[in-house]
């Protein structure tokens, strides 16, 4: 019996230390990269930039994020061109004009609570969508009702998260439609990757 | 080798381990198919909002957004975990020809784990999920469903150390790695998503968490369940103990080391994806070896399962995990994975494991257990038969719309000139198919739903044989003998 018990316990420990524990670690320890000279930094100090992912003062609008549970559609992950077709499609990895697309790194969500990298992709990918959407305002309206851009589109309207204003006829967000849009703003992951972690 | 024919007093030992695990068993296989009934309506529900976005916008708890993660708690937490610990439990006692003690912790314990579920369901639904497929449930809920977990599943434990049989058997073997595997999986993946230090590792411990509770936990209960109703209903033993191990510690080694696969491509070491799809392939070793070892134990059988409810639901389910395995060794390398990732594919492949396989290999083993605990035969055979066809129609016209219109949605998103709502659009006949598949879902675990409340509250029918499928067992060799009538 015990023999059993140690042979179960053994089959699982082997991944469980080296596939999760280990990573898990290594990661949770992980310092920011400086650029070297070689780098074209852009404009950013480190790989990954301290409060580059920050959006507002809390990660109450990432919270917003998974309760409305948009991660069942949207995507955060753009796969490099021999693993998918995503590079390919305008505006999606990031800066092209820039030269500053590119594929999702292990460490572009650093100082998120969690990587909604996502489960299905019925909708857009949301990598890079605070470059495509030009204002907040256009945001709000792409959640008030999404249909007004794209009459096609399969995107419910969050109405709930807006009070209507019969008065003046506008929709007035909530204090969880500002976190929404603060976190879909902050959604740029063009950060250019210092040599170093490219290998 | 012919199985040995009961005595006297191991009947009478069998009679007092079923009025042992009676109320139990039957608390968590009754509240478990309100469960299935329930995350049925739901999964329905969800799938009306993908296709009617317009739907009822007002309204936050009707987004498919906390509709589908509520649909898979209801149907993972709340039906087939609790019918899989019944399960484990009456099996357990069975095999080991121990009595189910600690009954009074086991019912206090199943009471909270469905409310835990309930408080779940509502939190996901009022807008406090964590958008982590199979891991939805807020934060502050999972050590209630820990510690309940613990409760109901601990005793069989000394069960399986005090055992009556001297050898081990395939069975006792899987259960006992199921019982003890889970709370590992699940207390990491819960622990490491809370501690929030490492942001990536969290989404890849939530794929992981999906395929170990497929492989090391619904796996391991559904072929227990293979490995014990099959000799019993056809008579012959397993043919082979050998290949038998080679399936189980093939399932065992690997099984820990899939999942990463749904991320290929994305922001992990390359090599975390590219071992979990090594090991999704080995995995069908496994598969091959059981699959060997069942067609030995229906060999000259083949029309018993015409008029057994139990076997037929749990071939079924077998065949379904075989299917699965293929599926996700499939669609774990690039070939087919890069296509895949990201579609209804993925959907689907949850929904085969839980359902088609999990869920009917459940069904079988509550057919052969509860006229068994509850000593009355099912109410009625042409609802076995209602529900089983409708259930293995509504699955298969589910899957084919996911995993076709997966494919679909895929081929068209890998056309980047084209919008990309095309791919919204080109498949919407596919979200329309799948709402037709839970029609017949909803309608065929009704009738499961109606038979078990009846059986619970004692409104079986009396009667010396088995509610079968079919009145008249046919000429086949042992059917009438499997199916108790002489």
């Amino acid at each position: 019996m015990w023999k059993l018990l140690g042979g179960l316990g053994l089959a699982f420990a082997f991944p469980w230390l080296l596939l999760v524990v280990l990573p898990y670690v290594d990661q949770s320890n992980a310092k920011p990269v400086a650029y070297a000279e070689e780098d074209e930094a852009g404009g950013y100090t480190a790989y990954p930039e301290a409060g580059v992912n920050q959006f507002g003062s809390s990660n109450y609008g990432a919270e917003v994020y998974a309760a409305e549970g948009c991660a069942y559609c949207h995507t955060q992950v753009i796969r490099p061109t021999y693993a998918g077709p995503d590079m390919w499609r305008p505006g999606w990895g990031g800066r092209e004009e820039e030269g500053l697309a590119r594929e999702t790194r292990p460490r572009d969500f650093e100082g998120e609570p969690v990587a909604h990298l996502g489960y299905q992709r019925i909708g857009q990918d949301l990598s890079n969508v605070g470059y495509r959407v030009s204002s907040r305002a256009e945001m709000h309206r792409h959640l008030y009702d999404p249909k007004s851009f794209d009459p096609d589109s399969g995107m419910p309207a969050y109405r709930h998260l807006y009070r209507f204003d019969a008065g003046s006829g506008e929709a007035i967000p909530s204090g969880r439609a500002e976190a929404l849009v603060d976190y879909l703003m902050s959604r740029r992951k063009d950060a250019p990757v210092p040599a170093s972690l490219r290998r | 080798m012919t199985v040995q024919p009961a005595t006297e007093e191991d009947l009478r030992a069998r009679a007092e381990i079923d009025r042992s695990a009676r109320f139990p068993v039957m608390f968590f296989f009754t509240s478990g198919a309100a469960w299935l009934f329930v995350a049925t309506l739901l999964g329905l529900v969800a799938a009306l909002r993908l296709r009617l976005p317009g739907l009822g916008d007002e309204f936050g708890f009707l987004g498919y957004g906390r509709l589908f993660p509520a649909h898979m708690a209801a149907l993972v937490y709340g039906w087939a975990m609790q019918g899989g610990i019944g399960v484990m439990l009456w099996l357990m006692a069975r095999l080991t020809r121990n009595p189910v003690r600690n009954i009074v912790a086991i019912l206090v314990a199943g009471h909270v784990w469905n409310f835990a579920v309930s408080l779940g369901v509502l939190a996901i639904l009022a807008g406090f999920g964590r958008s982590l497929p199979w891991l939805d449930f807020p934060a502050w809920l999972w050590p209630m469903i820990a510690f309940s977990y613990v409760l109901m599943v601990a005793w069989i434990v000394p069960m399986f150390r005090f055992r009556r049989n001297k050898s081990i058997f395939m069975s006792e073997q899987y259960l006992i790695g199921a019982a003890l595997w889970f709370p590992w999986i699940f207390l990491t993946a819960n622990f490491l998503i809370d501690r929030e230090a490492a942001p990536v590792m969290a989404a890849g411990a939530s794929a992981w968490f999906i395929s170990n509770m497929v492989y090391f936990w619904m796996a391991p209960i559904a072929l227990a369940v293979v490995y014990y109703i099959t000799p019993k209903i056809t008579g012959r033993p397993i043919p082979s103990l050998a290949m038998a191990q080679f399936g189980f510690w093939t399932l065992a080694i690997l099984a820990g080391w899939t999942g990463f696969a749904r991320y290929m491509g994305g922001p992990f070491p390359a090599w975390m994806p590219a071992l979990s799809s090594a090991a999704s392939i080995f995995i069908l070793f496994a598969v091959i070896a059981t699959a060997i070892n069942l067609v030995g134990m229906l060999r000259g059988c083949s029309r018993v399962w015409e008029y057994s409810p139990s076997l037929r639901f749990s071939l079924f389910g077998a065949l379904m995990l075989g299917l699965y395995a293929i599926l996700a060794a499939a669609s774990s390398t690039f070939l087919f994975g890069k296509h895949l990732q990201f579609s209804y594919f993925v959907s689907g492949l949850d929904t085969l494991a839980v359902y088609g396989f999990f869920s009917m290999s459940l069904f079988g083993a509550m057919y052969f257990i509860v006229p068994r605990i509850t000593c009355s035969e099912w109410p009625s055979g042409d609802k076995i038969r209602t529900h089983f066809w409708f259930s293995v129609y509504g699955i298969l016209t589910l899957l084919s719309c996911m995993l076709v219109g997966g494919i679909a949605q895929a081929g068209t998103l890998a056309d980047w000139e084209q919008p990309f709502t095309t791919a919204y659009v080109n498949t919407a006949a596919y979200v329309v198919g799948a709402v037709i598949a839970w029609v017949l879902i909803a309608f065929s675990n009704f009738w499961f739903f109606w038979q078990m409340a009846l059986m619970f509250v004692g409104r079986g029918r009396k009667s010396e044989g088995p509610t079968l499928i079919h009145q008249e067992p046919g000429s086949a060799p042992g059917a009438k003998e499997a199916a108790g009538i002489a």
